[in-house]
């Protein structure tokens, strides 16, 4: 949260860990002015997300969209990456700590390796993969995976045959490189920094105590991360689904989830991990997808915990694919004779069903890694119960000590996108500690003078990559390779396992420069994903970025025609000559450069529009915060506690407070936007307020207009003061119009307008909402009777901690099916709720002098503000971010950000992360003085141009206007390239630079003559 | 269909009763039940139980005969994540039942046990004395036992044994193979005189004050005998009534408690007990085990799971040993515990048994090898009832067949194939 900035202090952070939180912050500290010490323990960077096959709820390849990031942070003129490393202590204070590093020797010289792996290839000692689960075997000088940065081997000491016996040696006699060095000493380092982010993550529970599930026994129970492995095509069987005991394809795989977590007897774990639920759905859809024949999948849960994002989507279009839902945990799994795993379990109604299964899995929790614990300990940071580091709601990346920021599941279990959040909002949180010595330690990159090509004979490079066996395993890469080379133009062709590796870029810069190569083809994966990483190079090189194309052979190829190689081979051959076709014509393009105004605005002046507000000026930004009502708080008004237990009334009031006498912010309140103009750097915006007009300049923008509150037609809402709404029901307490230790019957009812045909999502807080309130009752009035009908309690993550304390207190809940809704009934004057009971099968009549209901949150379809900001959004009418999993806060359009409800629903902690988050990326933009924009832009051939007036109308982005001649003139710092107007004229007059007409004609030219 | 009903508080003197047993914390999950054999017998398993203790349906539980079905094996509390403790449960609903009204066999042993001060067969100690001392005096007729001689309590002696009164009431010839291994062996053994029986049908009633009687009983005379150790017999609720009944009540003492089995595994380990498997080199006959789940799951876990394995297998040979699936601290109970022999519900007792059975007969062994009286007594009827043709015979009797000892008159349980095997 906000913090006055010290007024001398180190401009530099220390990040711990690697996974992809770590990388987050690491980014965006180094993108604002910080030079960043990325340390991880182990030989590269990656996390556990780099594990993992594929990423709900979208199903992307987990792999690809992180390793653009891996890259990124491993290039980065301003991240230092420290490997094998772990942090001993830490000195000083806030703005000047000194942290005391211990760097384990690596064996490996890292800037000799060329991570050819010659020398795992001869090492004769085999061991476990941790990698993959110990699935599989790696030597011991290994990589610890295909992708990894950075892709340097390592020897690792405990496993070496010379170590352990004194002989061997033969990596280091086979070395090409000379890489090879024993005499490395571990080393101390004192590394002097302002800020440290703790990001070191969670352990994946490992099951092998857990008698009943037999894991150590049955190698066909397998955990979740073992059968991520499996289905990845980098694991041990290249992604063909197979169980580990015989290698055979199973036909019936089960999902038991809650292994390791809300387990008080198998561990010590009373919290949800709030991710299983949703992996688990995933891992039995892919898994569908992967299998051949017809594969049964089944999950046994108890609650299903899809409350993000789509989650609630992904649930029910699961269930509709096939994949089986079992309510019920399972006892115990034994082994058939056949090596079948035979499943007993009670249904709802208490018959006894068995079921074989080739496969299960077991969903394991997370927990804190005790060598993380311990590390905590060293560095004065607290736990919390639950041994996650310890953070409150309003300050949600702030640890126990001053200038120690934690992000992702290290700070308790959660997904990717809060984790990116909260990494967003660490680096935030930091920044704002070291505004003065921002700029202070950063390094530039020095990018070298372009080579002129203009008029040169083009001569194409073309770069075939393996994709590992994405590619490799279907298209014969070798013939695309030497069919490349008898291309008209093509000046060289090479062949590479992983082309987006580190080592491969530094390979290609070098043969561009050596080989005088002016045009660049790489036939890989996705533009979407990698073009900017190639660019890069070709930049390092002396290359304009621009004379650049990819053929897509793997996600339009290999991916596609699994099955028929042979044709697979003819279509990526046919997309290399039509990618050199186009490269052979590309032109250098420039790159606009502009100027930032250095100033923000943010819509909403709830709890994260305040939050961002403050949180911008702390980093030195002036402020314009425009609220529609007449005061501050929105929604958090009538709110009365957080789940941690926190007071929110007190909280807010500080909160505005501090907005109101912050010198920075200007607060517009009774304001709306009217209009806006301009693009990122520069916005002019129009605030409608006091029946006049302001206009306000900015630099960016961020969104944070909040949601609202579902009002009931069911339960009798309305009709009787005693059946509240949970907001009403909140004021009410609040306001003492409601005297909890009067109250004896309580009845509250879950899903109130949530996870229905019109609204197919849950709205996440509620469940814990109702819990809080239920212990509240309890608290004031231990007699009284309080029950909670419920579909499924989704009191994720540590809120499961509450679920727990109120059962203890004696709160019952009852599950109801959608189909047999509970009914509210008044008789005379009394209220009843009637409503099965899931055990017993009888219908339970409760007494309630109060009915709340747990009623949905919903956006306010706010439109207009989408129209002019051009931010899209869903189905449900939350702002849709540019990717759910990596950039949860960012739009497509550039400089504009979101937090809060506006988004979806959430927590008061995942609201002010947001913010945070928000802020963390706005001031990507607005500590830079200025910001380059992208050549590829439409531009007008006025000659041709009759001033019709169709390409303005039809552009999205307002790019296009009329000249002073009448003519469309096209205004690059708003034009984001997408071509429409090209196709709109119907004189041929726009054209899109990079993806010009010529270029495309040349393809389809080349396409139909191959 | 039962009518609608209205959740009630529960009393607070019921609060107070299942203090531990993490009632509340139930998430309705359903682990316990699935993993039950006595689900859905009488339309009841333990979600269901302790979702009408949740409910407070006291009325409808207060003499539900469920609780006398229910073993109270702990096979639904290992695996139940909120780790409720459901045997408890069951017990105190058993506390409810009014003592005259719960079952006559079980209330009659106890009470029997109580007044006899000896065991739940009632048998006056002086009548035990002489069984005792005549079976012995008749075994020293047999070669190499002419100087046997059978002790009660002896001051000093290393080892104090309990003894089901099943063998001396109903079929003295059992009582000799167990002590031929302690001869043997050179045990310094003794039998004792309070509360000498191998038995505790107090526990089984949820007489808390009895279970208690009869184990203090037992603890200070073997303290004053001076005892190194307190040797259970093969029988498994005996143990637990022990082990428990220390830890419940608080009981001070001075010995160890082990079980025969434990010693059988270290005698076999030092040498002493010279048994092997030669005699079934080339008959190949198959047997299995059950683990008493008031051993093994409630008492000593795996460890003791493991040495009854390492016994057997030496006296019937590695290959000739088939475990049942599962096996071990996840075993089924076999529906013979929590004193169901005695309460009366036969039909209910041998559906419950009905899982047991039908994991005996997969492993395809014709002998079960069974370290617990009551669970000798229920899988032989299983194999009776479920017509399995198998036979249960306790461990004594194979360790003395594999050591040729084993008398003619001491093979009441082993089938035509053994019957007369090296006599």
């Amino acid at each position: 949260m906000t913090a006055s900035n010290l007024q001398s202090s180190t401009g530099a952070v220390m990040v711990v860990g690697g996974g992809i939180a770590a990388i987050q912050a690491s980014l965006d500290l180094a993108d604002s002015g910080y030079y960043v010490y990325l340390v991880e323990k182990s030989a590269a960077i990656g996390g556990v997300m780099s594990q993992l096959d594929k990423t709900f709820p979208t199903n992307d390849c987990s792999m690809c969209i992180l390793s653009p990031k891996l890259v990124e942070a491993g290039r980065h003129a301003n991240i230092e990456l420290i490997t094998l490393a772990e942090v001993q202590e830490l000195k000083g204070q806030v703005g000047d700590f000194t942290v005391k590093l211990r760097e384990k020797a690596r064996y490996v010289d890292l800037s000799k390796c060329i991570a050819c792996g010659v020398c795992a290839e001869k090492c004769p000692k085999k061991v476990d993969d941790e990698f993959n689960r110990g699935l599989n075997k790696r030597k011991a000088a290994y990589v610890k995976y295909p992708q990894a940065v950075p892709l340097k081997y390592a020897i690792d000491k405990d496993n070496c045959i010379f170590f352990q016996k004194g002989k061997c040696r033969a990596c280091e006699k086979f070395c090409p490189a000379g890489a090879i060095d024993f005499e490395q000493k571990d080393r101390e380092r004192q590394i002097k920094v302002g800020a440290v982010i703790l990001a070191a993550g969670f352990k994946p529970y490992d099951p092998v105590n857990y008698a009943q599930y037999a894991y150590a026994k049955l190698p066909n129970v397998v955990t979740a991360l073992e059968f991520e492995r499996i289905l990845s095509a980098s694991g041990p069987w290249m992604g063909h689904l197979v169980r580990p005991g015989d290698e055979k394809e199973p036909k019936k795989v089960a999902w038991l989830q809650c292994v390791g977590s809300r387990d008080i007897n198998h561990c010590d774990h009373p919290y949800c991990s709030s991710v299983c639920c949703m992996y688990a759905i995933k891992e039995a859809v892919i898994a569908k997808e992967h299998s051949h024949g017809d594969l049964d999948t089944a999950i046994f849960f108890m609650d299903m915990r899809t409350f993000g994002k789509d989650f609630e989507r992904t649930y029910v279009n699961a269930a509709k694919s096939g994949v089986r839902f079992v309510r019920s945990r399972v006892h115990s799994i034994t082994e058939t004779p056949e090596t079948d795993l035979r499943i007993e379990y009670a249904d709802d109604a208490g018959m006894l069903i068995a079921e074989n299964f080739d496969l299960v899995v077991l969903s394991q929790g997370l927990e804190m890694n005790p060598e993380t614990a311990e590390m905590c300990q060293r560095l004065g940071v607290d736990l919390a119960p639950s041994q996650f580091v310890a953070t409150g709601s309003f300050d949600p990346v702030a640890t126990s000590r001053e200038g120690v920021f934690v992000c992702g599941a290290l700070a308790g279990p959660k997904d990717i996108p809060i984790s990116v959040v909260e990494a967003s909002a660490a680096a935030c949180a930091a920044s704002a500690k070291l505004a003065s010595s921002r700029g202070s330690l950063v390094q530039t990159r020095e990018i070298p003078a372009q080579r002129p090509v203009l008029g040169d004979t083009p001569r194409v490079g073309v770069f075939v990559c393996s994709c590992g066996i994405n590619i490799a395993g279907v298209v014969d890469v070798k013939a695309v390779m030497e069919y490349a080379a008898t291309l008209p133009n093509v000046a060289y062709v090479e062949n590479n396992l992983f082309t987006c590796s580190q080592d491969t870029q530094d390979k290609m810069a070098k043969v561009i420069a050596e080989k005088g190569l002016n045009r660049i083809v790489v036939a890989a994966c996705s533009p979407r994903t990698h073009e900017p990483l190639f660019q890069e190079t070709l930049q390092a090189a002396g290359l304009n970025k621009y004379l650049f194309d990819m053929a897509n052979i793997r996600n339009q190829d290999s991916w596609v025609h699994a099955e028929e190689p042979e044709k697979a081979t003819e279509k990526a051959k046919d997309q290399v000559r039509m990618a050199v076709a186009k490269a052979s014509l590309l032109e250098p393009l420039n790159e606009v450069q502009l100027s930032v105004n250095p100033t923000a605005m943010v819509i909403g002046g709830g709890l994260a529009g305040m939050n961002a507000a403050l949180n911008l000026a702390s980093q030195g930004f002036a402020t314009h915060l425009v609220e529609r009502d007449n005061a501050l708080g929105g929604n958090a008004r009538l709110l009365r506690i957080t789940a941690k237990g926190e007071e929110v009334q007190p909280y807010l009031a500080e909160l505005a407070e501090k907005v109101k006498t912050d010198p920075l912010i200007t607060t517009h309140l009774g304001a709306t936007v009217e209009t806006v103009e301009g693009f990122v750097g520069n916005f002019k915006t129009a605030l409608a307020k006091d029946g006049g007009q302001e206009m306000i300049e900015h630099g960016a923008v961020v969104i944070a207009t909040g949601a609202g509150e579902y009002k009931p037609d069911e339960y009798l809402y309305g009709q009787d003061p005693r059946i509240m709404t949970h907001l009403e029901l909140d004021s009410a307490l609040l306001s003492g119009e409601l005297d909890p230790a009067k109250v004896d019957n309580a009845v509250f009812i879950q899903c109130v307008g949530s996870r229905e045909p019109e609204r197919p999502y849950c709205s996440k807080v509620c469940c814990t909402h109702t819990v809080e309130t239920a212990l509240h009752l309890k608290k004031h009035n231990p007699e009284s009777r309080v029950i909670v009908l419920y579909r499924d309690m989704r009191t994720f993550g540590e809120r499961e901690i509450l679920y727990k304390e109120a059962r203890a207190a004696g709160v019952l809940f009852v599950r109801y099916d959608v189909e047999r809704k509970a009914r509210v009934a008044k008789e005379g004057d009394d209220l009843f709720v009637y409503v099965w009971d899931h055990v017993l099968g009888r219908e339970l009549k409760l007494p309630a002098d109060l009915v709340g209901l747990a009623s949905a949150i919903v956006s306010h379809r706010d439109q207009a503000l989408a129209q002019m900001f051009k931010i899209p959004q869903d189905d449900d009418g939350w702002f849709l971010e540019a990717h759910v999993k990596l950039r949860p806060v960012d739009f497509a359009t550039d400089g504009v950000f979101m937090a809060g409800l506006a988004h979806y629903p959430k927590p008061i902690e995942e609201a002010v992360a947001q913010a945070q988050a928000a802020v963390s990326r706005a001031v990507t933009v607005l500590s830079k003085p200025e910001i380059t924009l992208p050549g590829t832009v439409a531009v007008i051939d006025q000659n041709k141009c009759v001033g019709c007036g169709v390409c303005w109308a039809v552009c999205a982005y307002s790019a296009i206007s009329q000249d002073d001649k009448g003519l469309a003139v096209v205004n690059e710092a708003l034009c984001k390239g997408c071509g429409t107007c090209v196709a709109s004229c119907r004189s041929g007059a726009p054209n899109l630079r990079g993806f010009s007409n010529q270029d495309v004609m040349a393809q389809i030219t080349t396409m139909l003559q191959g | 269909m039962a009518q609608t009903i209205t959740p009630k508080k529960l009393p607070q003197d019921a609060l107070a009763e299942l203090e531990g047993v993490n009632l509340n914390l139930c998430l309705t999950c359903g682990t316990c039940s699935g993993g039950c054999p006595a689900t859905g017998l009488m339309d009841m398993d333990p979600r269901k139980f302790i979702r009408k203790v949740a409910l407070g349906l006291y009325d409808e539980l207060e003499k539900d005969p469920w609780v006398w079905v229910c073993t109270m094996c702990k096979r639904c509390q290992d695996a139940c994540p909120m780790n409720v403790d459901i045997p408890k449960l069951i017990f105190t609903f058993r506390s409810h039942w009014p003592r005259s009204e719960r079952p006559k066999g079980i209330l009659g042993s106890c009470d029997l046990h109580v007044k006899s001060n000896g065991g739940a067969m009632g048998v006056p100690f002086d009548d035990f004395k002489f069984t005792v001392e005549d079976v012995a005096e008749e075994l020293t007729e047999q070669e190499g036992f002419e100087d046997f001689k059978v002790y009660i309590d002896k001051e000093g002696a290393k080892y104090a044994l309990n003894q089901n009164s099943r063998e001396p009431v109903t079929e003295p010839d059992e009582l000799v193979p167990l002590w031929k291994i302690l001869y043997k062996v050179g045990a310094d053994w003794t039998y004792y005189s309070q509360m000498w029986g191998g038995e505790n049908y107090c526990m089984f009633l949820a007489d808390d004050e009895n279970w208690e009687k009869i184990i203090r009983a037992q603890a200070e005379h073997i303290d004053k005998l001076g005892c190194e150790y307190l040797v259970n017999t093969e029988c498994g609720h005996s143990f637990y009534a022990l082990w428990g009944g220390l830890r419940k009540f608080n009981i001070p003492h001075k010995f160890k408690l082990v079980s025969i089995v434990q010693l059988y595994a270290q005698w076999i380990r030092e040498g002493k007990l010279q048994v092997n498997s030669d005699w079934n080199k080339d008959l190949k006959i198959k047997f299995t085990t059950q683990d008493p789940c008031n051993v093994v799951r409630k008492s000593l876990g795996d460890d003791f799971a493991d040495d009854l394995r390492f016994v057997i297998k030496t006296v019937v040979g590695e290959e000739n040993f088939i475990d049942v699936t599962p096996n071990k601290s996840q075993n089924y109970c076999c529906g013979g515990g929590g004193g169901s022999l005695q309460a009366g519900f036969t039909e209910e007792r041998q559906a419950y048994g009905r899982k047991k059975f039908d994991q005996i007969m997969a492993t395809g062994a014709g002998y079960v090898l069974v370290p617990c009286h009551n669970c000798h007594a229920q899988i032989h009827d299983l194999s009776e009832h479920y017509e399995g043709g198998f036979y249960v015979t306790h461990l004594w009797t194979l360790i003395c067949l594999a050591m040729g000892i084993l008398g003619e008159n001491e093979r009441v349980y082993l089938g035509p194939d053994l019957a007369e095997f090296g006599l």
